[in-house]
This record gives C-alpha cells, sequence and structure tokens, in this order.
C-alpha cells in the first residue's frame, strides 16, 4: 500500500497552502510554460513534460538586494535583505529538485550564503515524477532519473485520478500531513525511458583535452549569449552592483554569465578567458570536471533546458560523445 | 543539383584551390530536423552542408570574428542586406569574402524537434527572395508579390492608444531575462563595448528588472533605426518570445517615410541617419 490523494483532494489542498504561502507552479504565460506565482490554483497546468525555464529564479533570483547601507546616527547602518513569505514550490520534475541539490553546494557549504539559506530553508519543494520524458532529456545518464525523489521534500507520481506520495521530509510531512492522505493499492506506474549519454569519466577526459581544437572549433558556432546560464537549473554565476538611492544604497546581485565578454576581465584590463574557446571549455568543464570534482556531484542534470533554448544548437550530449572520442593525452 | 548539392559543390572548390579558408553553412542540428550553422574548413566537412527552409540563422554575423581570412559564406535574400550593411559601415572587406547566394524559398516556422510546414510570418511579407549581393547565384531567383500591406502588425500596433502600448511592452519585457541572444545574433549589433555592458561608469544597472529591461530593448532598437535589415534573427533567438520585431519594423517604417530608404540594398549608399545635408528639413520647424 502507498500513500495516495486524489486529485480533488489535491486542488483543495493547494488552495489552503496558498493561504498564507507564496505558491508557485507551472502555469501556460503566451506560447510558454513557466514557473510563477499562483493565484487561482486553475491556472497551474499540469500536461507539460518540463517548463521552459527552470524554477532555479525562486531561490536565487535573477536580481536582489543583499543588503542595504544607510547613515544613521552619525554611524553606518547595515540592513540585511530578509525573505518575508514560505514558498511552496509545486510541479517540479526530479531533474530541477536535482539541480537544487547542487545549487545548494556552492551556496550552502562554508562560507554560507544567508539569503540563499534563508531562501532555501522557507521553501517546500513538491515534485511531480515523469512518466514521460523529452527528446533532449538525459537526467538518468547525470546522477539523476525521472523517478528520483532527492531535494524533493514531497514527491507524487500520477496514477488514475489522483497521485501516490512520498512524503520525505519533516517539512514535507508538516506541510501535507498523514489525515490528508489516503491509503491505495495501486502499483507505481512505469518511470519514463529517458536516452542516454555516454558521460562516466568525462571528467577525465576533459581534463585530457584541455588544450585540444576542439574547443575553438565548437566556439566558432557559439554567439556567446548567456541563454544557455540561465536557462540552466544549477548555474549560479553573479555580479554585484551597489544602487544608491536617497541617501540610502541597494547592493544588488543579478545573474551573470562565464559566457559573456566582460566576465572575467579584471582591474588593469586582463581578461585570463579573453577568447570564444576558453569561454566554452569553462562552460562545460565547470558542469562536467570542476564542480564534479570538487562538489562530488555532478552539475549538469540532464534537464536539457539549454539542448533546446540554444540559438545554434551547441548540444551538451554531443560534446559529451565528442570529448569522450578525443585521445587519451597527457594532462 | 538541388541546393544542397550545388552548395556543397561549390564550397568544395572553393576549399580545395584555397580561395577561402572556411565556409561558413548550415548542417543538420542534433534534433535532426533543424538546421544549425556550420564552419567547413575542408573538402570533408563540405559533405554536411544543408539548405533547405530550416536555415534560419542569418550567418553574417560570424564574418565579424573571420575580418582578417577569406571566408565563403552561404546568405539568403535577408542575410545578403547585412552583407552590404557591414561593408556599408567598414566592418568587413569585400575582397575578403566569396558570397554564395541561395535564392530563398522562404523559411518554415520551426521549434526544437518540431518541423514546420507553414511559412514564418516575415517569410510571408518578404518582397524580396533573392539575395542584393553575391558572387555566385544558386537555386531560381524568384519574383514575389509584395503584400498589399507591408505593415500589418504595426499597423495594428499604431492603432492602440499610449497606455495600451505601454501596457504591451512592460507585459513583454517583463519576460525579458536578459540574455543578449538578440544582440549577440544582430550582423548590426556589433558594438566592441555595448552600452549595457558599460561598467565604469554603470549606464544601465545589472538588475533584470522592468526598468532596467525596457531601458535594455528599447535603446537597442533604436541603435538599429536605419540600420535593421530586417532578418529577424533577434525575434528568432529570444527564448522568452518577445516580438522584438515590432520595435525594429516600425523605425523601419518611420525612416522608410522619412529618407525613402532601406538599408542593405546596396553597399554604398550612405545612411541617413549617419549623414548630415544642409539642406535636409524633414518637417521639423526651421
Amino acid at each position: 500500500m502507498s500513500k495516495y490523494i486524489s486529485k480533488k483532494d489535491l486542488n483543495s489542498w493547494l488552495n489552503k497552502v496558498r493561504d498564507n504561502r507564496r505558491l508557485v507552479a507551472p502555469t501556460k504565460v503566451d506560447d510558454l510554460i513557466l514557473f510563477k506565482e499562483i493565484s487561482r490554483v486553475e491556472d497551474i497546468v499540469s500536461d507539460y513534460v518540463n517548463t521552459d525555464l527552470s524554477p532555479k529564479e525562486f531561490l536565487f533570483p535573477p536580481t536582489e538586494v543583499l543588503f542595504s547601507i544607510e547613515k544613521k546616527n552619525g554611524g553606518v547602518e547595515l540592513t540585511p535583505a530578509r525573505v518575508e513569505k514560505e514558498t511552496v514550490i509545486f510541479g517540479m520534475r526530479p531533474c530541477d529538485a536535482k539541480g537544487v541539490v547542487a545549487l545548494d553546494k556552492p551556496f550552502l557549504e562554508d562560507p554560507t550564503d544567508p539569503l540563499y539559506k534563508e531562501h532555501r530553508d522557507k521553501t517546500a519543494l513538491v515534485g511531480i515524477s515523469c512518466l514521460k520524458a523529452c527528446a533532449e532529456c538525459f537526467c538518468s545518464s547525470m546522477g539523476s532519473g525521472p523517478d528520483d525523489p532527492s531535494g524533493f521534500d514531497i514527491m507524487l507520481t500520477e496514477v488514475k485520478d489522483g497521485y501516490l506520495v512520498q512524503v520525505l521530509t519533516e517539512k514535507g510531512k508538516a506541510l501535507l500531513p498523514d489525515s490528508t492522505l489516503s491509503e491505495s493499492g495501486e502499483a507505481k506506474p512505469k518511470a519514463a525511458e529517458v536516452a542516454t549519454v555516454p558521460a562516466k569519466d568525462v571528467n577525465v577526459k576533459l581534463r585530457q583535452n584541455f588544450e585540444d581544437p576542439y574547443w575553438n572549433r565548437l566556439a566558432d558556432r557559439c554567439i556567446h549569449c548567456n541563454m544557455c546560464s540561465y536557462v540552466c537549473p544549477t548555474c549560479y554565476c553573479f555580479d554585484i552592483r551597489d544602487y544608491p538611492n536617497k541617501g540610502k544604497t541597494d547592493r544588488v546581485r543579478s545573474w551573470e554569465s562565464c559566457q559573456s565578454a566582460g566576465f572575467t576581465k579584471i582591474a588593469g584590463g586582463h581578461d585570463p578567458r579573453a577568447n570564444k574557446g576558453t569561454r566554452m571549455r569553462q562552460r562545460f568543464a565547470h558542469k562536467l570536471l570542476y564542480f564534479p570534482e570538487q562538489f562530488g556531484v555532478s552539475h549538469c542534470i540532464g534537464c536539457g533546458r539549454c539542448v533546446k533554448s540554444c540559438p545554434v544548437n551547441i548540444d551538451i550530449r554531443e560534446i559529451i560523445q565528442d570529448v569522450q572520442k578525443l585521445g587519451a593525452k597527457g594532462e | 543539383m538541388n541546393e544542397t548539392e550545388q552548395i556543397r559543390s561549390k564550397a568544395k572548390e572553393l576549399l580545395d584551390s584555397k580561395k577561402v579558408d572556411c565556409v561558413i553553412g548550415y548542417e543538420r542540428a542534433t534534433d535532426e530536423k533543424n538546421a544549425r550553422p556550420m564552419f567547413a574548413y575542408n573538402a570533408k566537412d563540405a559533405d554536411r552542408l544543408i539548405f533547405d527552409q530550416t536555415c534560419r540563422h542569418n550567418l553574417v554575423r560570424y564574418l565579424l570574428n573571420r575580418k582578417d581570412k577569406v571566408t565563403g559564406i552561404v546568405v539568403k535574400a535577408c542575410d545578403s542586406r547585412a552583407v552590404n550593411l557591414l561593408i556599408n559601415e567598414h566592418q568587413i572587406a569585400r575582397d575578403k569574402l566569396f558570397i554564395i547566394g541561395v535564392a530563398c524559398p522562404g523559411l518554415v516556422k520551426t521549434d526544437w524537434n518540431k518541423p514546420g510546414d507553414k511559412l514564418r510570418d516575415a517569410c510571408q511579407l518578404c518582397q524580396q527572395r533573392t539575395p542584393v549581393i553575391y558572387d555566385v547565384l544558386i537555386g531560381e531567383a524568384k519574383k514575389v508579390e509584395p503584400p498589399a500591406d507591408a505593415y500589418p502588425d504595426v499597423a495594428a500596433m499604431e492603432g492602440k492608444s499610449v497606455e495600451e502600448k505601454r501596457a504591451f511592452w512592460e507585459k513583454e519585457f517583463s519576460r525579458c531575462i536578459r540574455c543578449y541572444a538578440c544582440r549577440q545574433a544582430c550582423p548590426g549589433c556589433y558594438c566592441s563595448e555595448c552600452f549595457v555592458d558599460r561598467l565604469d561608469p554603470l549606464w544601465v544597472g545589472i538588475r533584470i528588472a522592468p526598468g532596467e529591461n525596457e531601458m535594455w530593448n528599447t535603446i537597442r532598437a533604436y541603435h538599429l533605426g536605419g540600420r535593421c535589415i530586417g532578418c529577424y534573427a533577434c525575434e528568432l533567438v529570444c527564448p522568452v518570445n518577445i516580438p522584438l520585431s515590432l520595435l525594429n519594423r516600425k523605425l523601419e517604417k518611420e525612416v522608410m517615410k522619412l529618407f525613402k530608404f532601406q538599408p542593405g540594398l546596396d553597399p554604398e549608399t550612405p545612411q541617413p541617419l549617419a549623414t548630415f545635408q544642409k539642406d535636409e528639413k524633414l518637417g521639423v520647424a526651421e
């Protein structure tokens, strides 16, 4: 027997969740499916394979004030930004939850980013496992899978007229108490079949082929926009600026990308990654070599969003295959 | 021979004879349905070149990275106007180019993994299917009947009230994530330091937020006034579907009305907004 909730009960539960929390879920915005704050539970869509943009923005917003600086009583007062409301992100896919697990590494490990931590503490992740996969999904090759519950507080699996429920954390238990659930003998449906990519030991090959001309050839085609980084559920680079406004200054951080030309420019004008090839290599080496070696998990979780959105078809699955074919050169 | 075979054979000839260092064209993308840009450096690479109605990219942008090398390039009619624009603005040299022009059949609306069968809106309004500059022309030059109204979308916008227009663009720009794909895909956006990348002093803030998004998209449109050659590359790459061509086409229409000028038709005619003539009045009070 597994825990079960009917679709009707789920909707009334979501309505209750919305009462005193911010409910974020996939909804239709013109031709796109995006995570948005939901004001009517009926606006949540369920017939999507994955959303066009990841839910990263609700834990690591595109732009946010870190703290404010104000001159007061002959001194300077710093006021850190606070996260007021609790958030429930509903309808996430397992790849995106794995993305949050990866985001946690740089932001929560010492030194902890206090604002990210507050977002994270005040957010519950409720996911739905994948019974269907996109052609460009490859989560199973990147340490996740269509029914991988890691990162979720609650995971649902769709069955007839309702969902099988796995409550995975204390936060999940508090949010969806046992009294809301019933029991069902329904068998767990088969998870989606996901295409595979030969990602095993690709870090070794990447290290061996750091200087290979492959990167410059690949960069021929890249137009160096920031799209891949911004649609990616795990990219976490940012820039910081001060915004003075009538005696008060806000310190603001916004997303940035290693693909933009000035990203690594330092004082004096030097740029250690001045050409397109080195920037291109940085993106893939960070995903598949540096991050896994530093934090022990892959920094690509195989959601396929960059594959789908890249205007010139820079395809990480193809790059993994190409790199595996490169020779075993010396380090 | 169809277009693909003709392009392959021309590219092989150019590469084998070392007339060019590289031919920029199209190959099949990894979804096996769409096309993607391709750089062929030898005859073997050239066998992967293709041409069909999914070849949507304006490849001319890539010429800006290859100013010192002789390059062969496949251009459609709209792309060819970008070649003229960049020659006119002294960004590329004619003698460094071998232009393989393709008489364009019009492109179909495609999505990742979904080939289309309907012509793109832009291609339905296109008045010129034959490249305006080329060394060799592939395919049959077709004459198309110009549509009765070339700017139906712009006229519909003009009919709205100021408040409606503001609300429309606020909604559209609110989705912008400032990934700059529009700029990076545009053959006319080649400033060595873009105004939004100017950090010291900071010209436009780094925030991905309504004020800055609006500033970015509006100023970019103005910088392309009288220069946008109408390839729609910006709109095609936008990950959140902002209808950027509406802005560009409005300015194109205004420049046409004031100066009877369409950019990119030839490499010589000076651009009206970069030219001063003593007797110019433009209906403005003297």
